[in-house]
């Protein structure tokens, strides 16, 4: 930096960056980690509560059933995303655009949508058990631990496809010729060579897909049956009909988070030094297979794709049937429409208002803060890059927990009103747009905008005539995205809600509890046209395509 | 049109002190390169003129006026850039608009400017285009329009040509000498490439590890070397390092000698030479009395067309590289032959082995 300090534009910025995140994000996230070492009542520090997460058999179940849901929602998630990427990206297979959109829509839909249609179908009385039944096929009720991974693993496939199929993208088929011309059979070929180089793009997929399992909270709660998990107990302490105890539901939420950061450095570690950037000269071409591989090729990727996009369909299907509350009949109707728009129209207002006003903070924050770490290199910048790591690792339970336990005395006290929800929705995604924002800059030569300055333009303009314009579709494409994740979000939505301020992921959910099927699913459709729409015009603005997604 | 005052300017960056009190005038009106291998400094030096980065300490003057506390966008220094940094999204003639616009000129009078400028450079059927349907010599020469529509107190380059092709390079060279011989305006321009610098430049001012190690004409750099470096980097030369300096300032190297004056006092010199400046002759060829001669075998013969080189062993130790221009067939055939090198006194160059300048031979 020069030696003369002067403030700019830019350095406001900074400042008010600095400031929204001590508050919105350090500050409460300090009051869960001060909550987790103080005891309830005499206010003195002790270590008792983790003593009991790790003493006590039910919360040491829950930490274990949490490690559980983690890995195998990874594992499944990997299972069904790599298969799909290796055969999609290097064997002819008809309709692949086909098949990106389908897994696109299965990632941005709800998790919780997902959970609850698998129990239509697979529940105690799910029309496809009473199928498989009647054909001889005796299934036992979802509930538990396989219901969750069965729903993670589908839910979360997507993540491991797109990323793993880029990277796939990203090898130069002159290597893989010249491991095969070195005497390398395809299967030494594959582990010996393509797996290594894609391992960095398959494990940050499975990264995620390990951290979203154990954050999530409607999935668990709806299909979990007993099965009890670190997200649902913190919530349980947190809510319970006595005052709960908010000591141990801040050591949970601690042990959570330490779960999840411990993933990230594990991966990390796992891919040091393995950042290939290749030169492409050449693309890698498909091959053709024989009818029948072609053919066995071709039910696997459809047979991923459709299951994973099966809740959907069977939510939207459900939506027209024709009921009387929690009860289907024979025939299609708008019923569950009307009973939606007559009993909680501002359910729909809320959802799509607070998203809105999530946006539009993020993207005019998101870009600026993108800006100042893509072109400012001070100490500042820096603590503002890796503080805005943290919600990526922070579960929504955890950081509604922390909003409610902050935002609830003087000076802040905001709980209860629609700006609390809005706040949350906007500390939570606002790294995503930051990040995104950050990259296409990172594309933009920074000759360009010293190009306008020499030429007379002041900084402040010069990012307004030249760079934002150049990062128009790329913030556009972020904003959707903040969108599409801030109207589906749950967790901490549910913590943070009152009557006034509910919004339509938290309404399914109670109405899910009912066994109100209908109205949640008409709800849950709204919200699928609304992000199919939103992915609709992603595709539409962006050249990237399904990798804008992960 | 403006004279330029660079007075003891210092940069540091951690680790690397990437202007080490640099202190040039530059006349106004003249084409100024600042030549040096990678790292050198030249981009910090011109970023430092344009206002992008901040010296430690000293001063830059613009026709006397001090600007170095002046923000970039304030100065009035047109700036062409190595990536050609044109606005994608605005046609070619919004470009060169560009910096008008930010001075609120009337439309009429930048209508006028940009089509002016843009003749300038042969563009003017494609003011309506995008840049990208431009080829890259195309778009530098937007650059160019661009950068001198303002009418700039100076014209700041850094590398423009060296995302061209051969070809390209060579033809652009010429547009950008003849565009600063016309308009008259004092332009500091950086390169690497010592060819080109030695062809556009009035002057040329060889840097290397942040400090100036010599200016002058294109002649004077080349054919009078201030330094050991300015020898090695400008043109080939070989170079006889350490050469031992006998009693009374006779050469450990060759036959008779009249450096013997010179280099009286010395225990050791370098001496360097270009590969033309030398003939290669027979063993029993005379020596005449201002030169020195060198014998040798000749160890490879390489033959490139219009030119050939020798390489030949000497028998005193290290090799030299002689140049022969239009090779005949047979002198090609003479791997092992024994030769006669003969250097003139005139083209010896002499440096001090430790500091590295120049010690004038003949006057
Ligand atoms: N922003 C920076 N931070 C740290 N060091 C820098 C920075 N910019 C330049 N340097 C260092 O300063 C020295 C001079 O760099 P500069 O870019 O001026 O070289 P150059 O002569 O233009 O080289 P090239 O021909 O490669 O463009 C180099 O050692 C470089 O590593
Ligand atoms: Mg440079």
């Amino acid at each position: 930096m020069s030696p003369r300090w002067r403030p700019d534009f830019w350095s406001g910025v900074l400042v008010v960056a600095l400031a929204v995140v001590a508050v919105l994000m350090v500050w409460p996230l300090y009051n869960i980690f001060s909550a987790s070492v103080i005891d309830n009542r005499s206010g003195a520090l002790t270590v008792a509560n983790f003593a009991q997460i790790l003493g006590r058999p039910a919360y040491q179940g829950a930490l274990i059933n949490s490690l559980i849901v983690g890995v195998g929602g990874m594992l499944g998630a990997t299972l069904l995303g790599v298969p799909l990427a290796m055969l999609t990206t290097r064997f002819v297979i008809k309709g692949r655009d086909l098949l990106a959109t389908l897994a696109v829509l299965a990632l941005v839909s709800p998790p919780f949508i997902g959970a609850y249609a698998w129990i239509m179908m697979l529940g105690s009385n799910g029309w496809m058990r009473a199928l498989l039944a009647d054909i001889g096929i005796e299934l036992p009720p979802i509930y538990g631990m396989f219901g969750i991974l069965l729903v993670f693993s589908l839910k979360f496939y997507p993540f491991v496809f797109l990323l793993t199929a880029s990277g796939l993208g990203a090898i130069s088929p002159s290597v893989e010729e010249a491991a095969e011309s070195l005497g390398a059979g395809p299967w030494r070929r594959f582990f010996k060579v393509t797996l290594p180089l894609v391992f960095p793009a398959v494990s940050s997929g499975a990264l995620l897909a390990f951290v979203l399992s154990i954050a999530d909270f409607g999935t668990p709660s709806i299909v979990g049956g007993k099965v009890r998990l670190l997200a649902t107990t913190a919530f349980d302490l947190f809510t319970a009909e006595m005052g709960g105890n908010p000591g141990l539901a801040s050591a949970t939420s601690v042990v959570l988070i330490a779960v999840s950061m411990a993933v990230v450095v594990l991966q990390r570690w796992a891919v040091r030094r393995r950042d290939i950037a290749g030169s492409l000269i050449r693309r890698p071409s498909p091959q053709r297979l024989g009818p029948i591989i072609s053919a066995a090729a071709h039910f696997v990727c459809y047979a991923i794709v459709v299951a994973g996009s099966l809740p959907s369909l069977v939510v939207i299907y459900t939506s027209f049937r024709k009921t009387s509350g929690p009860v289907f009949h024979p025939g299609f109707s708008l019923d569950s429409y009307a009973r939606i728009l007559g009993e909680v129209p501002h359910v729909i207002v809320n959802s799509f208002a607070f998203s809105t006003g999530a946006v539009l903070l993020i993207v005019i924050l998101g870009t600026l803060i993108g800006y100042i770490l893509a072109r400012r290199e001070t100490l500042a910048a820096g603590a503002l890059d890796s503080v805005l790591l943290v919600p990526y690792i922070v579960p929504g339970v955890v950081m509604g927990l922390a909003f409610v336990v902050t935002f609830n005395v003087p000076p802040l006290q905001i709980t209860g009103t629609a700006a609390i929800i809005i706040l949350m929705l906007f500390i939570r995604r606002l790294p995503y747009a930051v990040r995104s924002s950050a990259a296409i800059l990172k594309q933009i030569k920074g000759s360009i905008e010293e190009a306008a300055i020499s030429l007379g333009a002041r900084p402040g303009r010069a990012f307004l005539k030249v760079t934002l314009p150049l990062m128009l579709p790329g913030v556009i494409a972020g904003a959707l995205m903040g969108f599409i994740t801030a109207i589906n979000e749950l967790s901490s939505s549910l913590i943070l809600y009152v009557g006034r301020t509910m919004t339509m992921p938290v309404r399914i959910y109670l109405s899910v509890l009912d066994g109100q099927f209908g109205t949640a699913s008409a709800l849950a459709t709204i919200l699928l046209a609304a992000t199919g729409l939103a992915v609709f015009v992603v595709f539409r603005i962006s050249d990237r395509k399904e990798s804008v997604f992960v | 049109m403006a004279r330029v005052e660079l007075r003891h300017i210092n940069k540091r960056y951690p680790g690397v002190q990437a202007l080490d009190d640099i202190d040039l005038d530059i006349e106004s009106g003249e084409f100024f390169t600042l030549l040096g291998p990678s790292g050198c400094g030249k981009t910090t030096l011109l970023r430092t003129v344009a206002g992008f980065n901040r010296q430690d300490s000293g001063e830059v003057r613009v026709a006397g006026e001090r600007i170095d506390g002046m923000p970039a966008y304030r100065r009035n220094i047109g700036l062409v850039f190595q990536d050609y940094a044109i606005f994608p999204h605005m046609t070619v003639g919004d470009n060169v608009a560009f910096g008008l616009r930010n001075r609120g000129r009337p439309r009429q009078e930048i209508a006028e400017r940009v089509a002016r400028a843009l003749d300038l450079v042969r563009l003017g059927a494609h003011a309506a285009r995008l840049p990208h349907q431009l080829s890259g010599g195309q778009q530098q020469r937007v650059g160019l329009a661009r950068a001198v529509v303002i009418e700039p107190q100076i014209l700041l380059m850094d590398e423009p040509l060296s995302n061209l092709d051969a070809k390209l390079r060579i033809e652009l060279r010429d547009d950008i000498r003849d565009l600063q011989r016309s308009l008259g305006i004092t332009t500091i321009y950086v390169t690497h490439d010592q060819e080109e610098a030695l062809v556009i430049s009035d002057r040329i001012c060889v840097m290397q590890g942040g400090r100036v190690h010599q200016v002058g004409t294109p002649w004077e750099v080349y054919a009078r070397p201030a330094t050991l470096f300015v020898a090695s980097f400008v043109g080939a030369m070989n170079v006889i390092a350490d050469l031992r300096v006998g009693a009374g300032g006779a050469l450990a190297l060759g036959l008779a000698s009249r450096l013997a004056p010179v280099l009286a006092g010395r225990d050791c010199v370098t001496l360097a030479i270009r590969l033309e400046d030398m003939t290669v002759a027979g063993t029993s060829e005379d020596v005449p009395s201002d030169a020195l001669a060198l014998d040798g075998a000749v160890d490879k013969v390489t033959f490139a067309g219009r030119e050939a080189f020798y390489r030949v062993q000497l028998d005193d130790g290290p090799q030299i590289l002689a140049h022969v221009h239009r090779p005949e067939r047979r002198l090609l055939e003479r791997t092992g032959a024994r030769v006669r090198l003969i250097l003139p006194l005139a083209n010896v160059h002499l440096f001090d082995p430790a500091l590295g300048r120049r010690i004038e031979a003949v006057s």
